[in-house]
Order: structure tokens, then sequence, then C-alpha cells
């Protein structure tokens, strides 16, 4: 869900390589062409849910694959149902896809990570229709543009141009392409148990919602980044209940007073700072940029991980906000059930991205426990688990660093931890671990629209993710 | 709009050392055939769930349009007037006009209202909508606010028309379908009307009553003689919105809470006049030496103290009784749960001390919770103003004597400022003054669940208000 394009100052965290220079691979018009088409028709269809149309698209990338050489029995269309309370439910589906080793396989599989499914766009707040792919200005406009059909797109098109190059994988590669990432994440879930199996029990996945980079508006290098953790997105409700009564008579106790109580005491808590080798990786390249407050405020926290005071000043900079702890907060609220009577009741919904490897149930007391009333009831409204972190493997490292800086010389390369939550979480909870290492790349911020109105992606950034994934599968499964 | 179920009096301190009855085991003295009638049609009445926009209230109208009917009243003294309400919300006012054959005064005006507030199944120990009988009790929304009201004035009138009962003036009958939101029926019953309305003044049974504390001492019988203003305010507070996973400081519904939280503690300037004046010389009267009645006796030779002012409002009897108050009762906002709310709204119900305007309030309110939040008036329902009615005899007399009779002479009548607003308010408007008399009561502060939770009466008090309005009408058109 909620993939947010990295917005990050420039520094490289990994080896500054002396810069590669050779030219890297280009496309032939033939799978340029390809590829456009291949975009312009998942794009333009529409995989909101609800509207049923994400097993046409699975069966439409399978066709793709088939067509290319893969044998029918290794492309696999999965349907499943996804349904919650607060999405409404769909008929959707998976998309299965195994490249089969030459020989015996050297190691587990890869595994290749993408969702198919877009979150709602609505024609009238749009400024095309967002389900009609159109070109200007140097941009792909449309709903999916960067999360993540370009991903879907990239990593497709380079397995077939692979193929098409008689490139033999030394491991199986195994595709699994989501239909509800951006709802309930069954698909995932799926993926993680009941599919292991038909996924090989993969040593690694390689998350294309996930990763990618950016330039400045002036054309400098923003830097991409490596995602390695995200926090866990839970749900909580707090509850206030009272006898109510009659509004001319006030008193002291009164559910939304308590409520609001409750909602001051979590804005001024700070959860505690916490520091993991990805965040410790990612201040420590950000701190050689900042030479001001906030680069003091990182040295010293570096310096002295119990130092809150320096990592409460970072987390106050909005560039940095959610990347030094669990943060909370509330977005809903409902109260009351007439306007002359005094409530019997009042919620707030209170939305927490937590620290990866911190159980959601340990939020729910510590908010207990910072909120301090036992009229304020918290429960919660799901039941995620811990989102874990996938520990930097050099060969992953080194493969995506590669990849990026091949395309762009010079580029500045980030581990993340991410703070919306992906289909990422079920394999790293399962052991499995995850990196998002997407080669798409956007023009920061005004290009970061996913989720938001008027969608897009710089037309190169389509073709080079093509290249970037058949560099990386070159890297890790060729050698 | 909004009755409070009793005003109420403390105990006189002469009386306590008495050992009081339990009121509620008291057998009333309502024959046991009308007692059968009256819960029938009281059973009738609650089942019928009269919230706006249900599109009942008609049913209600026409229950009771058949009770007059059946009485022998002619068709053409029963005028069931549909209208609308809140927008889309089609509801109905009854109007019965029992003539005298031979009027020598101007027509009385007996007013109620038959919606009542929302009641949802899943706050309430039972379904607020079945009508439910224990432990002494019946429950059920509208039990006490206000079908008792209209069951006892409904049923006195039957009666008495049984006994061959002949007014000497005509009474009128206006019961209300949408006093708990718009009062656009009292609005059209004063004014548009006003041919088949207009009195010389008017009963309210939506207001007035008895009480007793929990050790059965009496407390008072208040008639309502004038009454708050009631305003709704929305404080709303916006937002540019983001991602749920990125917090900022700025936030619409912290903003929300901060203005709340000023809310809570703020305290409107202490005000009086005549009625509250004379209520609280009573008051002190009977608390005798207590630290209230202290307060209340320094209060009334110093009305600029407001530290003895604070002290009174602080005491639960005496809430809205010394200023305006206003109370936060509704939230809403934010749009999803995983983006930060691009809006937040607090509903704040505000009780207006009689003669303050409600732009002025909203003035003092916007000044309390700065400016990041907006403070508006609902423009559903602007407030206003009304007189005190002048206190009359008659009625005092009249009230007087049914309360000595259903509750002995400890009971003490006094006229009193409701904190709650009503249909009366739209006729003392209009030039006619109104008075709350209705004879119901109740265990303070226990039974007083009105627009709460598992409302409820007393089964003696419901009984005994068909005879006290019987009392009533016998006394003022006999």
């Amino acid at each position: 869900m909620r993939r947010l394009s990295a917005t990050l100052s420039a520094v490289s965290l990994f080896a500054t390589a002396a810069a590669l220079h050779a030219a890297p691979p280009a496309l032939t018009q033939a799978q340029h062409d390809a590829a456009h088409a291949m975009f312009e028709h998942v794009i333009n269809t529409p995989t909101v849910i609800g509207r049923h149309r994400v097993p046409e698209m699975a069966q439409f990338v399978a066709d793709q694959f088939k067509a290319a050489g893969f044998p029918a029995e290794d492309v696999q269309v999965m349907p499943y149902h996804t349904e919650s309370a607060t999405t409404g439910g769909d008929d959707t589906a998976a998309l299965i896809v195994r490249w089969r080793a030459a020989g015996k396989p050297a190691a587990k599989p890869i595994l290749l990570m993408g969702h198919m499914d877009v979150v709602e766009a609505k024609r009238e707040d749009s400024t095309t229709d967002p389900f009609v792919m159109t070109e200007r200005d140097g941009y792909y406009y449309g709903r999916g543009t960067i999360d993540m059909k370009d991903g879907i797109v990239g990593i497709t098109q380079a397995m077939i141009n692979l193929k098409a190059a008689g490139f033999k994988p030394k491991r199986d590669i195994v595709v699994l392409f989501t239909g509800d990432e951006e709802t309930n994440g069954i698909g995932a879930k799926n993926g993680a148990s009941q599919w292991l199996d038909l996924l090989g029990h993969p040593e690694f996945g390689l998350n294309a919602d996930g990763g990618g980079g950016g330039f400045n508006a002036d054309g400098t290098p923003a830097g991409f980044t490596m995602q390695t953790a995200e926090k866990t997105y839970a749900g909580f409700t707090l509850t206030v209940r009272n006898r109510g009564g009659h509004s001319s008579k006030p008193r002291k106790d009164n559910a939304i007073y308590s409520l609001a109580h409750a909602l001051d005491k979590i804005e001024a808590y700070r959860f505690t700072p916490m520091m993991s080798e990805t965040s410790r990786a990612y201040f420590a390249g950000r701190e050689k940029l900042e030479k001001g407050p906030l680069g003091d405020a990182m040295r010293r926290w570096l310096a002295n991980p119990n130092d809150g005071e320096a990592a409460d000043s970072i987390e106050a900079s909005e560039s940095e906000v959610g990347l030094t702890r669990t943060r909370c907060v509330p977005t809903r609220l409902f109260g009351g059930h007439a306007d002359n009577a005094l409530p019997q009741l009042a919620t707030a919904m209170i939305n927490c991205r937590i620290f990866p490897g911190v159980d959601p149930n340990a939020i729910k007391a510590e908010l207990e426990r910072v909120v301090a009333d036992p009229e304020v009831v918290v429960t919660r409204n799901d039941d995620y688990v811990a989102s874990l972190a996938s520990p930097l493997r050099p060969d992953v490292t080194a493969a995506y660093t590669r990849a990026v800086q091949a395309l762009h010389p010079g580029m500045p390369v980030f581990p993340e931890m991410s703070t919306g939550a992906s289909d990422a979480r079920p394999f790293r909870v399962a052991g499995i671990p995850v990196y998002g290492t997407n080669g798409g790349w956007v023009v920061t911020p005004i290009d970061n629209r996913a989720h938001g109105k008027d969608e897009r992606l710089p037309v190169k950034s389509l073709y080079d993710n093509v290249v970037h994934w058949e560099l990386m599968l070159r890297d890790l499964a060729g050698k | 709009m909004k009755r409070v179920f009793a005003v109420i009096l403390a105990a006189a301190v002469s009386s306590a050392a008495l050992a009081a009855t339990d009121p509620r085991t008291v057998p009333s003295q309502l024959p046991a055939a009308w007692q059968t009638k009256t819960r029938e049609l009281f059973k009738q009445a609650i089942e019928i769930p009269t919230v706006h926009n249900r599109g009942e209230v008609p049913r209600m109208a026409k229950l009771l349009a058949d009770q007059f009917r059946a009485a022998g009243i002619p068709d053409s003294d029963i005028h069931v007037m549909p209208y609308e309400a809140l927008p889309g919300d089609q509801t109905a006012a009854l109007i019965v006009r029992w003539r005298s054959p031979h009027a020598t005064k101007k027509p009385m005006l007996v007013l109620g209202h038959m919606d009542v507030v929302e009641a949802k199944r899943e706050d309430w120990k039972y379904d607020p909508f079945v009508f439910r009988e224990e432990e002494g009790y019946f429950l059920g929304r509208g039990t006490s606010d206000m079908k008792n009201g209209d069951v006892a004035t409904t049923m006195a009138a039957v009666k008495l028309m049984s006994e061959g009962f002949k007014p000497d003036r005509d009474i009128i009958f206006f019961y209300s379908g949408d006093e708990e939101t718009r009062g656009v029926g009292a609005t059209l019953g004063s004014t548009k009307w006003r041919n088949l309305t207009d009195a010389e003044f008017g009963l309210n049974a939506d207001g007035g009553g008895a009480s007793y504390d929990r050790n059965f001492r009496p407390l008072g019988f208040g008639i309502s003689m004038a009454e708050k203003t009631f305003q709704t305010y929305f404080f709303t507070t916006h937002n540019r919105g983001g991602h749920s996973s990125r917090p900022r400081p700025d936030n619409a519904i912290y903003d929300l809470a901060d203005a709340l939280e000023k809310l809570r503690t703020h305290r409107f300037q202490p005000m009086q006049n005549e009625i509250t004046r004379g209520y609280f010389e009573e008051r002190s009267r009977q608390e005798g030496n207590s630290a209230l009645g202290q307060a209340m006796r320094a209060w009334l030779a110093n009305p600029n103290d407001g530290a003895a002012a604070d002290a009174i409002e602080a005491n639960p009897l005496e809430v809205g009784l010394t200023r305006t108050r206003c109370v936060a009762t509704m939230l809403k906002g934010g749009h999803a749960d995983n983006a930060l709310p691009q809006m937040a709204q607090a509903t704040v119900n505000c009780r207006i001390f009689p003669g303050v305007q409600p732009k002025d309030v909203q003035a003092e309110l916007q000044t309390m919770v700065g400016p990041n939040v907006e403070v508006a008036a609902d423009p559903l329902y602007i407030g206003l103003p009304t007189p005190a009615s002048p206190p009359r005899p008659d009625v005092m007399n009249a009230v007087k004597a049914a309360a000595a009779r259903f509750h002995g002479p400890e009971m003490h009548v006094f006229p009193v400022m409701s904190t709650g607003a009503s249909d009366g308010s739209f006729f003392r408007a209009q030039g006619i003054p109104v008075y709350d008399v209705d004879g119901s009561w109740g265990i303070s502060p226990d039974d007083e669940r009105a627009h709460g939770l598992d409302e409820r009466l007393p089964v003696r008090a419901m009984y005994d208000d068909v005879l006290h309005w019987e009392m009533i009408f016998k006394a003022l058109a006999g």
C-alpha cells in the first residue's frame, strides 16, 4: 500500500565506486515499442478494487510471457477474493511466473514482486482520463504510472528481453504480481503462506513497489533508495462512553472532552527513538550533506543513540518525519448522536506507523499508558503483526548500486526504511528478506503523485527501468 | 426543545429529620380502569419511534386524535397539520379544540410535542422503542420527554369528558412534531395557524414537574416561566491533509482538540434576572447555612461576586442557572484511516441567558478559540431571545393545589428559569405567555435521563399526572 517516492538529498552511502562510464545496454526499437504497448494496455485497464479488472490484466501479462516462450505450465493466473469492511470486496487475481534455472539451480529462487491493482482515481479529479494513458511534455500520465505498473512492465519486458537474448538463469526467477496490495494484501499473505511451494521458497525478494530514485528540478541527482524495511501499519480506536444526558445541563464528565484530552496527550507524546541497521546507514549518509543544525542533530544521535533530544530535532524536520521512531496520528473522529444531547459515545481512529520489529500490541499498551484514563478504551482495528527489517545483503546492495549507476553515473544510493507499507511485510515476517529495488525515477518533489492527482512518469524512466531490471537479473541470477 | 426533566430545588432542611417514604411505592390515586387505559395509550405512543426523518410522527398524531374523537370531539375540531421540519423531514402537528358550551373566558392552550430525540439500540440496555415496565418504572425513549405529558393531557381530557365536565373556556391542545429539532411546528402554531391556537395563555406539558432526592425528600416543583435561548454552533478546522505516515504539527484534529479543551474550561459571565433572583432567594432560605446557601446569599448581595456564582454553578443541582453554558455534543472529522484529516468539526450546543444575543456568544467563542478554528451558528436554527412570562396567580394556585395533593405540603412550588428550550419560547415570542406545569416527577438525579440512555419515568408519576392535569383543567377552565 501507499508507496512514497523517496525525497532525498544526495550523498552516496554505498561505494561511490569509480563510476563505470561504460554505456548501459540499450533497448532495440522493437523492445521499446513492446514496452510502450504493454504499458499503455495495462494503464488503460482500471484495476481499482470493485471494478473486477485485475484478472483481465493478469491474463494479459501472462499472455506476454507465454508469447515470449515461457512454458504455459510455469505461467499461472491465480484468482482469489479480497474483501474488508472498509474497502469492499472484489474478485481479483495474482500472476505467478517461474523461470526455471537451466540445470541444477545454484541457489534458492529469487522472487520478483509487484502489484497490478491501483488506487481509485476519479475522472472529475484528474486533468485527463486517468485510465487513458496520455503522453505529453515528456511524461506518461495515468493512474498506476508510478504506483506501480511501470514496475510490472519493467520486470516483464526485462525477462522477455533476457529470454530472447538467450540468457539462462543459474537459479529460478519467480514472479509474483498481486491484485490487492492497495487494499487488503491478501495476495501477498497467500504468497507468503499457501503459495510458497509454487514460488519455490525463495531466498529473498526484489520488490518493484519500492526503491527507485529521483532528480531535483534543477537536474541534479537526488539519490536512489533501496527499501530494506518498512514500518508496520496498524490502526487503533479510542472509545469513550458516557451516560450522556441533556445538553442544557453540562457535566464535568463528557465523552468528547475526555477524548479531546486523550488526543492532546497523544499530540504531545513522542515514542522512544529507535535506530536500526537501515536507519543508521541512512543517517550516516545524510549527515554528510547536512552542515546545519539538522546535520548536527544527526551526528549527535549517531554518536549517542540515547540522545533523545537529538532524535527529536531530527524527527521535527519535515524531510525526516517518521524515520526516528513509531508515529501515531489521529485521522478520524466520530461522536455524539444529537446536537442537544451530551454525547454517549466518542471515538477517534489513530493511525500508527510502527518501527520495524515492534509488536503492535506493545504500541496498544503504550497508547493506554499515554492516555492514562480508564474512561478511554484503546482497541486494535486490524491484526497485522510486526514488520521486520531485512538485513542488508552485500550481493543485492552491490547489484542495485551497479544497475543504478550504470544508468545514472555518480548517482548516490541509500538504504531506506519506508514509512508506508507494502506486500513485502508478510514475506519479511515469514523469514524471506525483501528489498525494494525498482529502477524507475521521477523529478522530486513535483512528480510525487502516487495516490494523488495526475499521477505521471517521465517517459524515459519507463525504458530505463526495463534496462535496470535486466542488469539486476543478469547480476543476481546469471553468476 | 430539549426539556430537562425536573427543575430542582434542594431539600427543606427542616424536614431532613423525618423518615421519608419512597414516593414510587405510594399507590396512585388514578382508578384502575383509567390506569389500564393510560398504560395502553402510553405503550402505543412509546412504540412509535417519532425520531426526525423516520416519518412516524403522523401516526402518533393519529393515535392522539383518535382518543379525542372517541371521547366526542367532532372531526371539525381535530386538525392534523402536515409540515416539513428539517429538510426532508415530513412531520405533523395535531391541533384539537375542546369547545366550551358557554365560554366566559379566552381560550387556554395546552402544549406538547410528539417527536423524540434519537435513541440507538446499541447504546441502550433494551430496545428504546419497546415499552417496558420494571421495578416501578416505565422505560423507553419518550417516557419522560415527553410522551408522558402527551398521554397525561389527552387522558385527563378524555376522562373529564367521560364524566360530563364542560369547560368554561375553550381548551386547545397543540402537539408539535419537531420540537427536538427545528421548532417549525411551534413557529407555525404561534403565527400561521394562530386562528386555531390563539389563547390567553399556554400551559406546557414539556416542563415543570416535581422531584425528590435519593432520600425521598421533596426538592420542589418548578414552574418554568422563562427559558434560555437554544443555539448550536459548529467549530470547524481545516488542513491541507496528507499521508498519515508523515504526521505534521499542523493537524485539523489536534486544532479542534485544543479548541475543545478551551471550551471545557471557559466560563461565561454570571448573570441574574428577576426570575432567577426570586429562585435563588427561595433556595438560599432552604439551604440555610450550607456553603451553597452562603454562596447564593453572597451572589444576591453582590451580583459581581463571580466566585460565588461559580460555586453555585458548580453544584449539579444548579448547573446552567447562573449564566450562558455551552457544551460539545458531536464530533466528526477525517476521511480515511490512512490520511491526515482535511477537516474536523465539533457541534457545540449553547443555552444562552435570556436577553443575550446569540451573535455575541458566537463572538466570544471565536475569541476564545482563536483564528485557526471557524465558529459558525447552525444555519438551520437561529435562536431568538424570548421574554419571561408574567406571574399568574391562578396558574400558581392551581399547581400548588395539585402538588399538595400528590406530594404533600413539603413540596414547594416556585417559578423558575428553564435551562432547556421548548415550544413555549415561540409562543412567548408571539405574545402568548406560557407556563410549564406538567405534573410528572422523578428521583433526582437518577431519573434525569431525557435525551440520554435508558430514559424512564416512575409508574406512579405517569398515572398521577393524569389526575394532575384533570385538576389543572378544572381549576383554570371550570
